[in-house]
């Protein structure tokens, strides 16, 4: 169980969270002229690191705000977190 | 005239600890992103939304809870006012509100059943089920938070000095009922 | 037991209360203040319990949790028996019933001690190596390795105690409450901080607390003197909160710990009830320091695991703590001078020491001189190269060591013992430093692991002897000096201590020690419980197993209860010395919570019995429940299933529900559905987006039924949303899709679309949803609400009106998921119980029925309306469903669009949902049944599986409806449902059984 610092909220208690997986894979503007393919990668392909990840987090039972967390996945460290829309760091 | 029917009718004391719903009372969903909404909401309410996290404003009226940097929860202090005027006041709200797009204008009063906690050991009890940290929550009379208990959603105001209170679903308000009342006795 | 192995002194046990306890049946008597292992010692009895593999018969060994053979049986009650139980950890008290494990008949005479003589057929890898063909014989196998493989026996009824939880959040988190525990925990509390001190024992001051003696001062007063003094000051401090008899079980990231506290284990039977046994704390601490200090380590010698040979500190601590002799002649044998404490603290008490045999060549440090002074045989350079004594250890062979330790020469000389105790230097206990994810480095001068500071993962520090500091003087000035440091004090109250011990010079470290036989003659045990040897050890290695996961998994060392924590270094030390291998480089196996053993009922708290779940119920549920409901889980809700009137059967109610429904009028509490309030300016857009079909054009007043996707094309939800004004929208969705239909439209809207002005405020408990459906429900609703216009005109099929009810709000919809003309009031929740008894009274002359979630099913699926999770399982497009016309093709685009012409959508032999007829109208169907087309085949070919099946009784047939390959094409089709004793011939058909021109919505 790790903490979060949700960037509304404060620090929270990891079950207060859901998280939503790979941060940073945007849903194609125009799905329509994409291949297969292309399509099949937006959908399917994640990468699963292990190390530092950037993944997206939802305060399920508190502010119900989505954000990105950059977690160390080997470790859980949480080196930052910032919200949607924001620059990510590190990158 | 219909009958209310709420779903605990009941006070309960357990040592030092006293629990009891509080109902009827009027509670209305805020949401906005707007910069003319704070101003609406001081004009009808007479209090401003606060902007500050976990925090809530409030008169003798009512209390206006921050659920998020866009989301807002009012609810009454007067459990005798009448169903028309809580109509009425969720109707000027809307008109002023929603109808003017500047956000919008919920009623949740049946959504959520407000239980009232007293005593020096509400937190011990609430720490049963609640990962959360009341240190500084506890200190800070109006903090608000939402979070778990007993793995249900609820929001939480601090009222005063050992009292507080909790807003849960209706329909898991009778389930987490039992739950306190079944934990309550070891305190 | 005449003889009495107890002396009259100490300040420990309550030697006026005696407690009468049973041990095998066998009445006995200890103190309060005994553990079970304490008041068996005293009453002389040491043999306790078999070994796994080779039941050989082994005593106490500790006095602690690391103990490896006093596992013991507690009670014999079928909901409270508990097995696996140290007797070094459970607290005597009065009617206490105590049975050996793993022994059958009894321990003294124990038919799988055969095995002892078999062993030489028994080896490393045994049952890997035997039991692996034919596979078909395993079951065989298994019974008999269960019966001899005698772990303990689990309850038979389900627990009758009480378990608690409680989250505490503090600054500072001190485990155990040794010395290092108690300086750390009293200075954090004299800075103020919020500090919780915990340890597993009743009485605080770890092994120091009973240190009486003057090699060991602080201040110019005996250790345990000036520890009392400081313990006792503790309780000054009210932000100390101190929770004896708690173990912490785990420590995981983020300084989130689980630590067991027990209540009432240590009570008679009669003063529990009503008591909270067990409570399990969740610890969050922004700091914690471990003081878990170290464990004693045997000595690897030939048969070192008779009855009567204990660890030499637990010699001490039944002698100086618990008042209790071990033995009567007592042997010590060691490698260094922690064991000469024991020998002091036996003389002083009265008891025998014979000989110490010290493999080390010689030691001058003021303990051992004080020890020669008393004038106690030290044998240096020797070594025991055997014990003698089957059920009791009776004499043991020594002589003395080469200088290389390989070997040994000279005489073998004979000492005769009825105990003998053992050391083989301190373990840390590191355990708790690695769950947390920390590292160790391996301290080549000590022989042990320690925490590496540098890779700490969190906010915690390890300070005394589980930091590998032993001397007390050293372990003072280290703890202080670190605590200083990590709490960022400046003065402290403990900054000029004078500390006096003896100092420890010589050093001598032999994994495995050498006999006069060859090693495949003999019995060096290393993992006691699990029966293993350094033979078994040194045997996967030969077979070429490198890793000391592997090995530790082969030989099953360190896999018994106490999980290796004696002797997992010397398994460690042999693989080192064998293989040539730096200890540092091999590294240690993975300590995995938990610490110690934690009960099932801890784990779970009070989320028993009926609160193993939530239960969510309706604001109508009451009268359901006065009205004879039964009930089905929906998600968490409790949703009236069917109304059985007098002795009815579910399948004669449920027949006559939808009769009714159909030929007068019919009523469902629908409060569960999902309800989401939409409102902004884009809120159309939103819909379109969201839904497959076209939504801008839907007027104010409308109700239209949307089918959701994901973005893979398949089928996620459903339901009916109705415009309530130009910008201002509620959706319907499935009872079990609500949150996460909110939770993905939320999704949306915040991190692609955040460009839309639309908030979505969940209102499912604020409404409640009577539906009421059938021919006359529109007399039912006149009756409740005479304003309302109800002719198709002013109020038609899929539209809604505001209105009122007494002076309540209330929104219609005029809406079907029956075919029946019928609407759905939804009001307010807390007077919707009101307002659904006044349509049963105002129904009564309309033949009203109550209906529950079963009927609704077989009445949707008499019209071949899906069911989202019972028809689809998320694999499933709106095509495949044959629902092709909800497809907005004009839309650019929507969630799970460009899915639905990926090459693999595309295909004609997906699964598609069709109707099914069976040959024998009579003849029902079991939904999940297969479906296949040519029975003879092999293997045979399913073709897909019936998911919704009734006996309509509106139609008087059996209809269902199921999901085939290729299933659109293949109307008129036979196909066969092979069942256990029967093959079930049905025919593909149209999904649409009833009304399929829907004249009945506007009947």
């Amino acid at each position: 169980m790790f903490i979060i610092n949700c960037p509304y909220c404060g620090e929270r208690d990891q079950s207060e969270f859901s998280c939503g997986g790979e941060a940073h894979i945007e849903r194609p503007k125009q799905p329509t002229e994409l291949s297969d393919d292309q399509w099949a990668e937006y959908l399917f392909m994640r990468k699963n690191i292990k190390g530092i990840q950037f993944e997206r987090w939802n305060h399920a039972h508190g502010c119900r705000k989505w954000f990105n967390v950059v977690r160390d996945t080997s470790n859980d460290k949480i080196h930052a977190v910032y919200k949607m829309g924001e620059r990510p760091p590190l990158k | 005239m219909l009958n209310f029917n709420s779903t605990i009718k009941e006070e309960k004391i357990f040592g030092d600890i006293k629990i009891a719903e509080v109902e009827p009372i009027i509670k209305i969903n805020l949401r906005s992103k707007k910069r003319e909404f704070s101003k609406k909401i001081g004009k009808i309410l007479s209090i401003l939304p606060p902007t500050e996290a976990n925090t809530s404003s409030g008169n003798e009226g009512y209390n206006l809870l921050w659920l998020s940097p866009d989301e807002w929860l009012v609810y009454s202090n007067n459990k005798k006012q009448s169903l028309k005027e809580q109509i009425d006041l969720e109707d000027r709200l809307f008109d002023e509100i929603s109808k003017l797009n500047q956000g919008a204008v919920t009623n949740v009063s049946d959504h959520w059943v407000m239980i009232n906690f007293k005593g020096n050991k509400i937190y011990d009890l609430l720490s049963k089920s609640c990962p959360f940290n009341f240190n500084e929550f506890k200190r800070k009379k109006g903090s608000v938070t939402q979070t778990l208990f007993n793995h249900i959603d609820v929001i939480l105001h601090n009222r005063d000095n050992n009292e507080l209170n909790l807003f849960v679903r209706r329909s898991f308000s009778e389930d987490l009922w039992l739950w306190i009342n079944d934990s309550a006795r070891f305190i | 037991m005449s003889k009495s192995l107890r002396i009259n002194k100490n300040n420990f046990i309550d030697q006026t209360i005696r407690v009468s306890f049973k041990f095998n049946g066998q009445k006995l008597f200890g103190f309060k203040g005994d553990t079970l292992a304490s008041a068996l010692l005293a009453n002389d009895i040491h043999l306790v319990g078999r070994s796994f593999k080779y039941h050989r018969p082994r005593g106490i060994m500790t006095c602690g949790s690391e103990e490896p053979n006093a596992i013991i049986q507690i009670g014999n009650d079928p909901s409270s028996t508990e097995p696996n139980v140290r007797a070094t950890e459970i607290e005597l008290y009065e009617g206490l019933e105590s049975f050996s494990q793993n022994c059958w008949p009894s321990v003294n005479f124990d038919i799988g001690g055969i095995n002892n003589f078999l062993s030489p057929l028994l080896p490393a890898g045994f049952y890997y190596k035997t039991f692996m063909w034919p596979a078909s014989f395993w079951e065989k196998y298994e019974f008999f390795i269960r019966h001899s493989a005698g772990l303990g026996k689990s309850p038979t009824k389900p627990d009758t105690d009480l378990y608690d939880h409680q989250y505490a959040h503090c600054d500072v988190l001190v485990i155990g409450g040794g010395i290092s525990g108690i300086l750390s925990a009293k200075l954090a509390a004299e800075k103020g901080l919020n500090t919780i001190l915990i340890d597993d024992k009743n009485c605080l001051g770890g092994s120091t607390i009973y240190q009486e003696d003057d090699c060991f001062k602080i201040n110019n007063e005996y250790s345990n003197k000036w520890l009392k003094k400081e313990i006792d000051n503790l309780k000054n401090y009210p932000n100390l909160l101190i929770k004896k008899r708690t173990s912490v079980a785990a420590f995981h990231g983020y300084n989130y710990l689980l630590a067991k506290e027990n209540l009432t284990d240590h009570l008679g039977i009669n003063e529990r009830k009503n008591k909270i046994r067990q409570r399990l704390w969740k610890i969050r601490a922004k700091k914690v320091v471990i003081a878990t200090g170290s464990i004693e380590r045997p000595l690897i010698f030939n048969n070192n695991d008779r009855p009567g040979i204990l660890l030499n500190s637990s010699i001490k601590k039944y002698i100086d703590f618990f008042g209790v002799k071990s033995g009567n002649e007592i042997s010590l044998f060691t490698n260094n001078d922690s064991t000469y404490e024991t020998a002091i603290s036996l003389n002083k008490s009265g008891v025998k020491v014979n000989t110490i045999i010290d493999i080390r060549e010689n030691s001058n440090s003021t303990l051992v001189k004080k020890v020669q002074k008393i004038g106690i045989n030290i044998l240096w350079s020797h070594t025991i190269v055997n014990t003698n004594g089957y059920k009791r250890i009776k004499s043991i062979n020594v002589q003395k060591l080469s200088a290389d330790g390989e070997n040994v020469v000279g005489k073998k000389i004979k000492i005769n013992c009825d105990c003998l105790g053992m050391s083989g230097g301190w373990t840390p206990m590191v355990h708790l430093f690695t769950q947390s994810g920390g590292k160790l480095k391996f301290k080549d001068e000590n022989y042990i692991f320690i925490p590496d500071i540098n890779k700490s993962p969190s906010d915690q520090i390890s300070v005394g002897s589980c930091n590998g500091i032993f001397e007390l003087d050293d372990l003072i000035t280290n703890t202080i000096k670190n605590i200083k440091i990590f709490l960022d004090l400046d003065k402290t109250i403990y900054d000029n201590l004078n500390v006096i011990c003896s100092k420890e010079t010589e050093k001598r470290n032999i994994w495995l020690l050498p006999s006069d036989k060859p090693l495949s003659k003999t019995k060096p045990f290393l993992d006691f419980q699990n029966d293993s040897t350094a033979k078994d050890v040194k045997l996967a290695l030969r077979e070429g197993f490198k890793s000391i996961e592997h090995v530790k998994r082969y030989t099953t060392t360190g896999m018994g209860t106490d999980q290796g924590k004696l002797s997992n270094m010397h398994a460690l030390g042999i693989i080192a010395d064998t293989t040539g291998t730096n200890m540092g480089d091999l590294g240690t196996t993975t300590f995995r919570p938990p610490f110690t053993p934690l009960t099932f009922g801890s784990i779970v708290g009070r989320n028993v019995g009926e609160f193993f779940d939530h239960i969510r119920k309706t604001a109508i549920h009451d009268w359901h429940v006065e009205n004879n409901a039964k009930f089905e889980n929906v998600g968490q809700w409790k949703r009236a299933w069917y109304f059985p009137k007098n002795n009815e059967t579910m399948f004669q109610a449920v027949q006559r529900e939808s009769k009714a429904a159909r030929d007068n009028a019919g009523i469902l509490d629908a409060s569960t559905l999902g309800k989401i309030d939409i409102q902004g300016t884009d809120a159309s857009e939103f819909l379109n987006r969201v839904y497959t079909n076209a939504w801008s054009k839907l007027a104010i007043g409308k109700c239209r039924y949307g089918l959701m996707l994901n973005e893979d094309g398949m089928v996620y939800d459903d339901g009916v949303t109705t415009r309530l004004g130009e910008n201002h929208y509620i959706m319907t969705t499935t009872t079990g899709g609500a949150a996460n239909v909110l939770s993905k439209l939320e999704d949306y809207l915040q991190t692609e679309w955040p460009e839309l002005d639309v908030y979505l405020t969940t209102v499912t408990d604020q409404y409640s949803t009577i539906s009421i459906c059938g021919p006359r429900s529109k007399n039912i609703v006149k009756k409740i609400i005479p304003d309302l216009d109800l002719s198709d005109a002013n109020f038609p099929h899929m539209s809604f009106k505001n209105s009122k009810i007494d002076n309540v709000n209330c929104r219609v919809m005029r809406i079907s998921f029956t075919g029946e003309h019928s609407y759905e009031i939804n009001i307010q929740s807390n007077y919707a119980k009101d307002v659904w008894i006044k349509c049963m009274d105002a129904g009564k002359e309309f033949n009203i029925t109550p209906y529950g979630t079963e009927t609704m099913h077989l009445l949707r699926a008499e019209k071949g309306f899906i069911i989202t999770g019972q028809d689809t399982d998320g694999t499933l497009t709106p095509s495949d469903l044959q629902m092709d016309w909800i497809i907005g093709k004009k839309k650019y685009d929507f969630i799970g669009k460009r899915s639905l012409y990926r090459s693999d959508t595309i295909r004609d032999d997906r699964k598609q949902l069709v109707g099914l007829l069976t040959e024998d109208p009579l003849e029902v169907l079991e939904e999940g049944a297969q479906l296949v087309e040519d029975i003879n085949k092999k293997p045979i070919e399913m073709l897909g599986h019936v998911t919704s099946s009734y006996f309509s009784p509106n139609l008087k047939k059996s209809i269902a409806l199921a999901v085939v390959r290729g299933g659109k094409k293949m109307k008129g089709k036979k196909l066969i449902v092979p069942m256990e004793n029967k093959n079930i011939n049905v025919t593909i058909t149209d999904t649409v059984f009833y009304d399929k021109e829907n004249k009945r919505l506007n009947a």
